[in-house]
Order: structure tokens, then sequence, then C-alpha cells
């Protein structure tokens, strides 16, 4: 490939990705903000995740039986705190 | 050709330049709500279509350099330095990172190749993907300016053409040479990818920490790369360095070694933030950390700051590298300054005795030894500075302080897993850690009476104890390992009535990430074990004339023949080993040193016979030049193979982890459909 | 002074100490084919250990000779000790500190605090029991 092929071979490539990058569609993905319930599912989500592998841990033996009442009885309060929110965002 | 090369760079130059710029301005304009002529969405789009494009041109660019090298087209200097015409055509591919203006090609590609990726998947999330995409934009930039201006790979040869080019580097010839610094690369340039994706979730405030589950896979991937790059490299340095050791703690290994370590520490302390919302500040920081040491890695060994034996690609591009760092840390400092209200912790730690303080203390070490490992290598810049004399900061050095600290991460391996998250009190755990203990002393009583013993003629030896401690250690935390497996799936197997393996099996399935984590440890303390060997290594050297033999642990070589061949690549030499153990001939090796023709360079080729127990390793030194008669070294190395074997656990580990986990029977994470929220099956999360 | 004893001592301080020609490897172990100076600097470490010299004065004495940086750790005196306290030093307070920040982010054991128990919230928790598998269902 001589000097001046490979100067015009380039220019044909920029011409073409220049195409690509400017092509006029109005298909583009559009960027939706988070809603908070979007987030608190995501939490809740988070929580059972939490709350599943407290409760295999405790039958696999490692906490005794007191830690792992207290411990549950913590995080499921807040599983339904964050679900009674949840709620009463889907209502509104 | 070099004409289309040089005009692709521009075209990539121009468009990362397109994609920096129109990103921030529309990402400016989407937070600020302001309006402007064009719709800021659209220009974002077009932002990312760039961004592609520029991928396509920069493949160009090194697809142009890779034809020149195999066509030979020594008008182009990196070409005529790098290459020649007998060279394998493996080798002409390992041309394009043997230099460094074709690493830095090799770099940006990769990182095109990364971006292209994450555009295309950017309907993920897609603000969050805008963010990253336009950082990654920043970055590249950087790289292309560097290929394009400083270290142009297609710059053209003055004077007269040369029938052929110098060749490639011998060191460099040989099977891992073509995949190690590839890999290398994929693993620092990867990790680009989590740093903006973190930097970008910080500067738009991302409500929650989804954006770590997004770079979860990432992360791994990048790790992965990065383990296998290091290991790789450790290979090639012990079957082609020919000293019988795999790692020298030279500037160049340590520099891969310090972004692993905090990457590392990174997989672990996120954890943290996913469940519970803690660290936020410090896994910014430490993913910070990783970009940034991967760069000054770069500039440690590129900018001719510290002397290794990796000295075939040095140059004067430090400068731009010690620009580019201090944009980097500047841009990272500011925006932490700026938005560290949004990373305050939700939580607090519950308990002393739990998995989360286990991290934390993980986190330490694995930061300690970073420390050391970067102190150690800047000292002897530092020492020059103040007191006027360069010191040496080698092997000794490390290993007095570096071992202690990995032996106690070790020991947080085998600690770690059997705490469970959030408190207990030790006494609910303490049964749990029965039958490790007693494995741990179980073997340190068998090592001491087999004869590993950490002294010699009543001498303590330092090494020896260190292995006695890491064979211990290995034993607890494998066994620690195997009983969470096994407590698992027991739980399981009561549950479903299942066989204890299945159990495993489903056990696995169903929390992927945190098992294959366990089989990732499993991995190290297969290499642990292995690089304990080093402890027992020995070695014998002796002139070798025909028929004569020398005898090293249970092997006697005996010399058969030393003969000579050539090729068009390069002249050798080789003698012929007959390997007898009792009596009997077990093999044959061939150690050889051959001569590069169009680098006029030698190189031994090391003959290796491995087995679970040792390696035999074998080097062809040379001939005495009075007697003509070759000198043979050998090396009787323990345990090396259960190196490369750990790497295999820990490869298999983090594709167990990158699978997505079951979701189990009471599938009720499923929320209803119409409430539009993401439909995506849900992740099983913990660790 | 048996033979066995001068290849040991010769085994150790080759590894304390470096070859000279610039490719920053332990005098023990270079092995680069053609290399200038690991020879000769063998030979002579071999000829001081045959005089008895400790091993102080054998490594004073290749420091002399080709500089400070053939030793292959820094020395454990004036500037360069701090080489060797601050991985040490950086530890130890990484150490403390970690413990510190531990203590303080303890809150103590986890108490389960009287919670609003309205007949709401109850079912709510139910629910999220019932949903994380704390039954015998095959869940956890």
């Amino acid at each position: 490939m001589t000097d001046l092929q490979g100067v015009l071979a380039g220019a044909m490539m920029a011409l073409a990705l220049g195409v690509y990058t400017f092509w006029p569609e109005n298909a583009f993905a559009s960027q939706r903000e988070k809603t908070r319930l979007d987030y608190l599912l995501e939490r809740k989500e988070q929580l059972y995740e939490n709350l599943r592998d407290l409760n295999f841990e405790y039958r696999a033996g490692k906490y005794p039986e007191e830690d792992f009442v207290a411990q549950r009885a913590l995080l499921e309060d807040e599983t339904a705190q964050l679900l009674a929110e949840i709620e009463h965002l889907q209502q509104a | 050709m070099a004409a289309f090369g040089s005009f692709a760079l521009l075209i990539a130059l121009a468009l990362a330049a397109y994609n920096l710029f129109a990103g921030v301005i529309a990402l400016r304009l989407i937070a600020t709500g302001q309006s402007a002529r064009i719709s800021p969405e659209r220009l974002a789009d077009t932002a990312r279509r760039a961004g592609i494009a520029g991928f396509v041109a920069v493949t160009a660019a090194a697809f142009a350099l890779v034809w020149s090298v195999f066509n030979n087209d020594f008008s182009i200097t990196y070409i005529m330095e790098h290459s020649n015409r007998a060279l394998p055509a493996p080798y002409k591919f390992a041309a394009l990172w043997s230099g460094q203006e074709g690493s830095l090609l090799l770099w940006a590609w990769l990182l095109g190749a990364y971006g292209f990726v994450l555009r295309l998947l950017h309907k993920t999330d897609v603000k969050l993907y805008a963010y990253a995409g336009t950082i990654l934009a920043g970055v590249q930039l950087f790289f292309l300016s560097v290929v394009n201006f400083a270290a142009p790979p297609f710059s053209l040869l003055k004077g007269a053409l040369p029938d052929d080019g110098n060749g490639l580097n011998p060191l460099l010839q040989y099977p891992e040479m073509v995949i190690h610094p590839p890999m290398l690369y994929l693993g620092y340039v990867g990790f680009t990818i989590p740093f903006a994706f973190a930097l970008g979730a910080l500067m738009m405030r991302y409500p929650g920490e989804k954006w770590i589950r997004i770079t979860r896979g990432w992360t791994m991937v990048t790790w992965l790369f990065l383990t296998m790059g290091i290991f790789l490299g450790m290979h090639w340095a012990y079957a082609v360095l020919g000293w019988g050791g795999y790692w020298g703690w030279d500037p160049v290994e340590n520099a891969s070694f310090m972004p692993w370590l905090t990457g590392t520490a990174f997989l672990h302390s996120v954890m943290m933030q996913e469940r519970k919302g803690m660290m936020k500040s410090w896994n910014v920081w430490l993913i910070f950390s990783t970009f940034i040491l991967s760069i000054l890695g770069t500039l440690l060994t590129r900018g001719g700051l510290v002397s290794s034996v990796h000295a075939f690609a040095q140059s004067s591009i430090g400068d731009w590298f010690v620009a580019f760092l201090v944009i980097v840390l500047a841009v990272c400092i500011f925006t932490y300054i700026l938005q560290r209200s949004h990373l305050k912790s939700e939580q607090r730690l519950e308990s002393l005795v739990s998995r989360e303080s286990s991290f934390l203390f993980n986190n330490l070490v694995l930061l300690a030894a970073c420390f050391v490992i970067l102190w150690g290598t800047l000292f002897p810049i530092l020492s020059e500075y103040v007191q006027g004399t360069k010191v040496t900061v080698g092997p000794p050095f490390y290993n007095r302080v570096a071992i202690p600290i990995g032996l106690f991460l070790l020991f947080l391996t085998g600690v770690g897993p059997l705490l469970p998250w959030r408190s207990t009190s030790l006494r609910a755990i303490r049964r749990n850690f029965v039958v490790p203990s007693i494995a741990l002393w179980a073997t340190v009583i068998v090592c001491l009476a087999v004869g590993a013993r950490p002294w010699k003629d009543g001498v303590f030896d330092t090494g020896n104890f260190y292995a006695l401690v890491a064979f211990g250690l290995s034993a607890g935390v494998f066994t620690a390992i195997l009983s969470e497996f096994l407590r698992g799936a027991g739980v399981i197997a009561r549950q479903t009535r299942r066989n204890l393996f299945s159990a495993m099996y489903l056990l696995t399935r169903r929390n992927t990430r945190r098992y294959g984590g366990y089989i990732i440890h499993i991995g190290v303390v297969i290499v642990v074990v292995g690089l304990a060997g080093a402890a027992f290594n020995r070695s014998q050297e002796s002139e070798l004339g025909l028929n004569s033999t020398m005898a090293i642990g249970p092997y006697t070589l005996k010399c058969v023949g030393f003969t000579q061949d050539s090729n068009l690549n390069y002249d050798s030499e080789y003698a012929l080993l007959d390997i007898y153990q009792n009596g009997k001939k077990q093999f044959q090796m061939t150690p050889e040193k051959r001569v590069y023709l169009a680098s006029q360079q030698p190189q031994t080729m090391v003959a290796i016979h491995s087995v679970l127990s040792w390696d035999l390793y074998v080097v062809y030194e040379g001939t005495n030049p009075d007697t003509g008669q070759p000198i043979i070294k050998a090396f009787l190395n323990p345990l090396v193979s259960w190196i490369w074997a750990g790497v295999v656990f820990m490869v298999i580990g983090t594709f167990v982890a990158l699978v997505p986990s079951l979701v189990p029977a009471t599938a009720s994470l499923r929320v209803p459909a119409s409430l539009g929220a993401p439909t995506e099956p849900a992740l099983r999360g913990g660790d | 002074m048996g033979a066995a004893d001068a290849g040991a001592r010769f085994n150790n301080l080759s590894h304390r100490l470096m070859c000279t020609c610039g490719c920053a490897q332990l005098l023990g172990e270079c092995n680069h084919v053609g290399c200038t100076e690991s020879g000769r600097e063998r030979n002579e470490l071999s000829a001081a250990i045959a005089t008895g010299a400790t091993d102080q004065q054998i490594l004073a004495s290749f420091a002399a000779k080709y500089g400070v940086t053939a030793l292959a750790a820094p020395p454990t005196h004036g500037f360069s000790l701090v080489a060797w306290i601050a991985p040490l030093a950086v530890f130890a307070a990484a150490l403390l500190g970690t413990i510190l920040l531990v203590r303080q982010w303890s809150v103590g054991k986890a108490q389960a605090t009287a919670q609003a128990s309205s007949p709401e919230m109850d079912a709510l928790r139910e629910k999220v029991r019932r949903e994380t598998g704390s039954g015998t269902d095959g869940g956890f």
C-alpha cells in the first residue's frame, strides 16, 4: 500500500465513522432518573438477601439462638419499614 | 500501511476528544437542567457512538501494525527494531507489545475494546454508563495522545532501507510471552472500568449501591486477567530466565503485584458496601488507588526511574505519565471533596467477632503488603534524594518484611469464612475452629517428623520456619473452607434429602459468589504450599563430560552427548542427559543454549521435568573454554507444580463466581410486573 | 571450617549481594549468558570466605568496593534504617487504627428495639419472614 492509498483509505474510514457518529437518529436511550421507589426495591432485594443469609448461617451453626433471634428481629423491622414505604409509594 | 496506521490513530484521537468533550457538556446540561439547541441526551448518544467509532479506528491502527510486521515492512522503525524475516509467526504478534510504542498501542486498543463492550451494554443504566463512558474517553484521550505525539509506532526509518530487522528480544521468544503481556495488560487496562464506574457514580451521586453489582463482573474479569498475567509471567521467568526461581521482587513484577493487592482488597471490602452500605469512601479510594497504581507501575518501569530486568521497554514518556497521574489524582480528590457527603456510611459494625471486621483486617493486611512493596520499590529513589546514594532493595528485604504479612493474610483467609455476618460471640463458633486447629497442628507435627524443621545443625533457619508455618496454616485454612462447604451442604442435604455431593453442588449454584470465592481461596492455599516449597530448594553445578554423571536428590544425571544445531532464527548448543532414578533410566532431558542470529543475543532454554513433589530443573550454562565440555546446573525445586495447579483453582473459582446464582425456591423477590420494576431475575447476593 | 560449611556460607552471602552488572539479580542467581561481573565477583566471594573473614566484614568490603548498591538489602544504620522501620511502623499504626475504628464503629450487641407494633407492621414482618424462608421450605 502506498502512502497515497493509505491516506485515502484513512479518509474513507474517517468519513464512515463520522457518519456513524452523527447519524441523525432519535431512537437513543433516554437517561431516566432513578426514583425513590427503584432505590427502595433494590434495597429490599438486598435486605431479603441478608435475611436469607442470616437464616442459613444460623442453620449452619454460626449463631447462638438468642443472637439469631435478635438479629432477625432487627433486620425484619428494617425490612418491614421499607415495605411500608414501598406500599405507600406504590399507592400514591 | 504506515500512513494508514498514523491516520487511523489521528482519527481515534479526534473521536476520543469528541467523546470526552461532548460527553462532559451533555452530562453537565442534563445535571443542571439547562436547555440547549440540541437535546443533551442526543448529544450524549453521539459521544457514546464516537467511543464505538474510536474503537474501530484504534483497531485499524493495530491491524496496520500487525500487517506491517507480517509483511516485513522495515521502513517502519518500530518493526525494524522488533522483528526480522525469520521470526516465527506467533512471535510476530508478540512484536506488537515487545516495545514501548507497540505496547502503548496495545494498551489503547484494549481500552478501546473494553469501552466498546461497555458502550454496547449502556441500556443497563443509561446515565451511569454515560458517565463511565465519558471518563473512559478521558483516559483513552491520554493514551492516544501518547501514541500520536510521544511514542508513534508508525514513525519511518531515516536513511537506507535495511534488508532485515534486528529481531525480537530472545527473552521474549517463548510461548508464554505471546499471552502473558496481553493478559497483564487486560488486567491493568481493565481496572479503568471499575474506576470509571466508581468515579462516575460519585460524580452523579448515584443513589444506592447497585452500581457495585453492575461493575462486579467487570472487576472480577479484570482481576482474573491480572492474576493470570502475573502467574504466566512467573512461569515465563521460571522457564526462561534460568535461575531456578519465578519471582525476584523486580520493580516490574512489583508494579503488577501492587494493583493486584488493592484490587483484591476492593473485591472483599466492596461486599460491606453492597450488603450494609458501609465503607463507601474507603472503597472509592481503593478503586482509585488500584487505577493509579496501575498507571504508576507503567511509569516506574517505562519511565526509567528504577532499574529492572525488564529493561526492554524504557523511554522518555515518563513526563507524560507524571502529568497524567497528577491530573487523575486531582480529579479524584476534587470529586471526592465535592461529593463526600454522598458517601456517609449507613450502618455500623455490631461486633468485633464478625465477617465485617475480618474484612477490615483483610483490607488492612492487603494494603500493608501493598505499602511494603511500593516503599521497597521507591526507596532507592528516596535514598538517592535524601542521602545522595542509591541503595538496593532486593529479595532479602521483601522476604523478611512481606512473608510474615502474607502468612497473617493466610491466617485471616481461614478465620474469615468461619465468622458469620453481623455479629456473634466467640463462644458460639468456638467449635467450628476445632477441626481446622487439629489439622494445623497435625500438619506441623508431620512436617517436623519428616524433617522439615526450622533449624539446621542447631542454627535457626528463618526460611524453613516460615515454610513450616505456611504448611500448617495451609492445612488449617483448607480444612476451614472444606468444613464451610460441608456445613452448608449439610443444611441443604437435610432440607432437600439429597446426598452430600449433590447438596454441595446446589449450595455452590445458589451462592456462586461465596463458594466461588472459597474455591479461589483453596487455589491460594495450594499456591502458598508451592511457594513454601522454595525453602527447600537444592542446586548443584558440575562440568559433565561424555558419560560422566552428577547426582541431585533422587536423580542421577548422565551426559550421553552434547551437540550443536542451527536454523534460520538461531544457533543452538545442547546436552543430552539421561536421568536415572534408583539405578533405572527414567527419561531424557535436553537443556539448551541458543544464540539468536538477528540480535546476536544468547539465551538459555531450561529443561524441566515436573512431578507433584518437585521439579528437576536443568540449565545448560555453556561450555568450559578449557575442556570444551558442557557445564550443567541442576536444581531440585520442591512443590513448584503446586503453584501452577493452584492458579487453575483460582481461575475455576473466578468463573464459578461469575455465574449468576440460582434463585432459591422461595422466589419471592419477583416484583409484580405492574410496578414497572426491573424485570431482570433477582441475583443472589451475599459474598 | 569444612567445605560444606564454606558452601553454605557462599550460598547465604551470594544471596545477600547483588550482581553489579546492572541486571538487577542476586549475585548467587545472576546467570545471564556473557555476564562480565558475576563470575569474577563470585570468585572474589569464595576467596574472601576462604580467608576466614566474618560475614559482616565480607559484606562491608563488597559495599566499599562496589558501592552500597552491591548489598541486596538496605543497611540497618543511618537513613537506610528507615527502609526497615517504615513498613513496621505503618503496619503497626494501621493495625492500631483499624482496632480503634472497629471499636468506635461497634454499637455493641444488637438490641431489638421496641417497634411500633401496629397490625400493619406485624403483617409486613410476617410477610418478610415467610418470604425469606425462615421456615423449612428449602429457601435460605
